[in-house]
């Protein structure tokens, strides 16, 4: 019986012995990654997204950016890479749960990551270790860059160095506007649009005249264009909740002003005549799908520099054009959305800067980053391009993140794929310094005093926004039930806790 | 020695169940461990054991508006929709298979019918979207427009809704459910029919007299389990099915959907905790009450 017994158990733990190997089996080849020598050599993990395809194999990058890192600051790096979709997720978890991670980017969260503590103050450090990075920032945006990442005195990341300025532009299939017997002189502003649209509607019955640039949910950029013609600044909060409009101070609700109200009847009024399709708000098909596929002759964005519409072109196959309709307003968060940040969990914070510090200011790394192995993965052109080796592709070399160029690093040491006009990269350098700047540049709005309103001003939101900024929903109606539902979510808690904290930032800056 | 027999007899049972409970420790039981974080104001800084304690600061934002009551209503309201249409036509299709006199037609009926439990919400939305949007779906294209009947704008229309969504989830779930219930009515005692067929009992008097009273101990247990669940809905359904049309809001909002438009951008694991906690216990509580009102009824099919 006994002998039994202990069988009986052996075999019970033989079972959970081989369920808990099994679990581990799958990840245990992981942790041996490249071994350099270790002397006196910090170690970062640096995360970054991409919109390329993630390789299998990271690790020749990783050797090729450590040959620069270890031997120019004597730091070896981590390179992780991670698609869009979960970045943020990724990076979340691993700062929840106590994994390294030292150097990693923002997409729209910097508030959030600063009001959790979950970022390290770099003022110091950048001031030590930054020498050149702070040079090349100032010389590309201006002297106030880093205001944008700076609250209360300490700075708690660096923001993306790339043409910030992101005019709105009304972007049109080229050869549909040639058929209605108009040219791109027509355009000069989003009054001369309604004409264009009734012609195409004439002309081509089956395609839709202007459509949503986002869905899911639906945006047709006129939140865009009204904060452009009527200088609003968002104060780092995309919600609309509280904006200061031309610089006067007051914090008022977006949704309640005249510039909105106007953008919606507007809106309306085309959706009315049929140049929006009918199911604009709700729809889930792309623009640049739509526009592929000739159902679709024009839509409106914000884009930076000149050369967009020809990409925009290359990806649909149609002859696209763009215009400038509108200027743009820089606020905060036009310059901080994304940043690169140092984890305050970091056990290397210098280490973290330095890096930093040559992520923006060493054309080698950047450009290893972004485009992999020279020779390999790609072929210098001249002194400012690349392409890819003959017969390859972004699909068949072993790395390339070219998707990335905008989201990491300085836009001016990059190189640029292959038939992009360089003076366009000088374009965009210029517009930084040229375009307004709100007088609450530098303003950060702390929404943790207010983060249950929040919380339920986001839900308000998203259930009215969408059917007005299409036109699908009536304003006279609509609006009036919007802004009392914002009310009842607690938006007056969050435009009085703007107002507060925008009026000492105020005082703080005489 | 009985002990020791009880022993013998049930150790093999126990390493079966082995698999199963160590899933419930280590994805149930294991993360209880954290529902104190919803009390808490999580700051990285000072680490979760260190962050402040708030009270119930983090439960708030579930109340602050209206949407509080739509919210609580659809998810109740849905889930006893789903839970009663559900075990009827559960029910209702496991009796059918049982009376099919070929074995095979009912393996095949019953395959066919579980299959829809197997697409994704994401699959079924897109398959959805193909007859209700509005510039080409089939139900406004191939069956209103030839009737004669005005277009329906069908993402913007809150009303049709509830159809809609109960519709999806029996077709989605009627069959897998049916399982559990053809297997209770293939272990009843043949004899019992013959019995009753001999006393001249036609079909429908069987399955009224026999059929369903020895199912109720069943029913009984399934929709217990279910109540459990009753403030939670499926993110997919709500979610990914109506295409998160803003317009329909007022009746595909559930607490679940709710929490993810609210937290999307705020990251607050204290608020979400707080949002799991309180649908955990209004579920516990709920299940101990129903019962507490099985057991007085009848105290044989109570559950504990």
């Amino acid at each position: 019986m006994k002998t039994k017994k202990g069988l009986t158990l052996g075999i019970l733990v033989m079972v959970v012995f081989s369920l808990i190997l099994s679990a581990c089996g799958s990840n245990n080849n992981s942790s041996s990654s490249n071994k350099v020598d270790e002397k006196a050599v910090d170690e970062i993990v640096f995360a970054m997204p991409t919109f390329n395809a993630i390789p299998e194999d990271l690790s020749k990058v990783t050797e090729a950016i450590n040959a620069i890192t270890v031997d120019k600051i004597g730091v070896k790096v981590d390179f992780k890479l991670y698609g869009p979709a979960d970045y943020a997720q990724k990076v979340n978890l691993a700062l929840q749960s106590g994994d390294k991670m030292d150097v990693f980017t923002t997409l729209g969260q910097f508030t959030n990551y600063v009001s959790k503590n979950q970022l390290y103050p770099i003022e110091d450090l950048l001031a030590e270790h930054g020498k050149e990075l702070i040079e090349i920032v100032e010389k590309d945006f201006g002297p106030d860059f880093l205001k944008a990442t700076t609250i209360g005195g300490h700075t708690y990341g660096v923001p993306v160095n790339k043409g910030m300025s992101l005019p709105i532009s009304f972007v049109y299939n080229a050869d549909m506007l040639k058929e209605i017997g108009k040219t791109s002189d027509d355009i000069t502003s989003i009054e001369d649009l309604p004409a264009i649209f009734e012609a195409i509607k004439q002309k081509f019955p089956d395609v839709v005249p202007f459509g949503p640039i986002n869905v899911n949910p639906s945006d047709t950029g006129l939140i865009n264009y009204i904060k452009g013609t009527s200088k609003i600044d968002f104060l780092t909060d995309t919600s609309g909740i509280g904006v200061v409009v031309d610089g006067d101070g007051q914090v008022v609700n977006l949704y309640e002003t005249d510039a909105f109200i106007d953008g919606v009847k507007m809106m309306n009024a085309w959706f009315n005549n049929g140049y929006l399709q009918k199911d604009a708000a709700t729809t889930t098909i792309t623009s640049t799908e739509l526009m592929a596929s000739d159902r679709l002759f024009s839509y409106m964005g914000g884009y930076g520099g000149m050369e967009a519409a020809s990409s925009i072109s290359a990806q649909t196959g149609k002859n696209i054009e763009m215009k400038r309709i509108a200027p743009f307003y820089f606020d905060t968060n036009a310059v901080n959305s994304v940043s690169w940040l140092v984890s305050s969990t970091t056990k290397v914070p210098e280490a973290a800067v330095k890096f930093l510090n040559l992520l923006y200011t060493d054309q080698q790394l950047i450009n290893t980053i972004l485009y992999g192995i020279e020779g390999e993965d790609f072929i210098k052109v001249d002194e400012h391009h690349v392409k890819f080796p003959d017969g390859k592709n972004a699909n068949t070399v072993s790395y390339t993140a070219m998707l990335s160029t905008g989201i990491v690093g300085s836009e001016s040491i990059q190189y640029q794929f292959e038939g992009i006009n360089w003076s366009d990269v000088e374009l965009k350098l210029k517009e930084n310094k040229e375009t307004e700047r709100s007088p609450y540049f530098g303003f950060i709005f702390d929404p943790s005093p207010v983060k249950t309103q929040i919380s339920a001003v986001t839900n308000v939101v998203n259930q009215y926004l969408p059917g007005l900024v299409t036109g699908a929903l009536d304003p006279e109606t609509i609006i009036p039930k919007f802004v009392q539902a914002l009310k009842d979510a607690g938006a007056e808690a969050i435009i009085q806790s703007k107002q507060d904290q925008l009026n000492a930032w105020i005082a703080e800056q005489q | 020695m009985t002990k020791a027999r009880a022993l013998k007899k049930t150790l093999p049972l126990f390493m079966l169940a082995i698999p199963g409970l160590l899933y419930f420790l280590i994805n149930s039981y294991l993360p209880m461990f954290g529902v104190f974080i919803a009390f808490k104001d999580v700051n990285y800084a000072k680490g979760i054991f260190g962050s402040d304690w708030i009270g119930f600061d983090n439960f708030t934002f579930l109340f602050q508006t209206k949407d509080a009551w739509i919210m609580t209503r659809n998810t109740l309201l849905y889930n006893l929709v789903f839970i009663a249409l559900g075990t009827v036509f559960s029910i209702m299709i496991a009796i059918f298979m049982a009376e099919l006199l070929k074995k095979v037609y009912a393996k095949l009926f019953m395959s066919g019918l579980i299959l829809p439990n197997l697409i994704s919400m994401v699959v079924l939305s897109m398959l959805v979207f193909a007859f209700l949007n509005a510039d080409s779906g089939f139900v406004n294209k191939s069956i209103l427009a030839p009737l004669g009947l005005p277009e329906i704008s069908w993402y913007t229309e809150s009303k049709y809704w509830p159809y809609i969504l109960v519709f999806i989830q029996i077709w989605k779930t009627a069959g897998y459910g049916s399982i559990v219930y053809f297997a209770s009515i293939a272990g009843i005692d043949k004899s019992i029919y013959e019995a009753a067929k001999i006393d001249g009992a036609g079909k429908i008097r069987q399955i009224r007299t026999i059929t369903l009273p020895l199912l109720k101990p069943t029913v009984i247990i399934l929709v217990l389990m279910s109540l459990g669940r009753i403030f939670n809905s499926d993110f997919g359904l709500f979610y990914q099915v109506p295409m998160n049309s803003g317009a329909l809001y007022s009746t595909t909002q559930t607490i679940d959907t709710y929490v993810y438009r609210a937290l999307m951008q705020l990251n607050d694991i204290g608020m979400s905790a707080a949002a799991g906690l309180y649908q955990s216990i209004v579920g516990f509580a709920l299940v101990v009450i129903v019962n507490a009102i099985v057991r007085k009824v009848s105290p044989e099919n109570a559950l504990f």
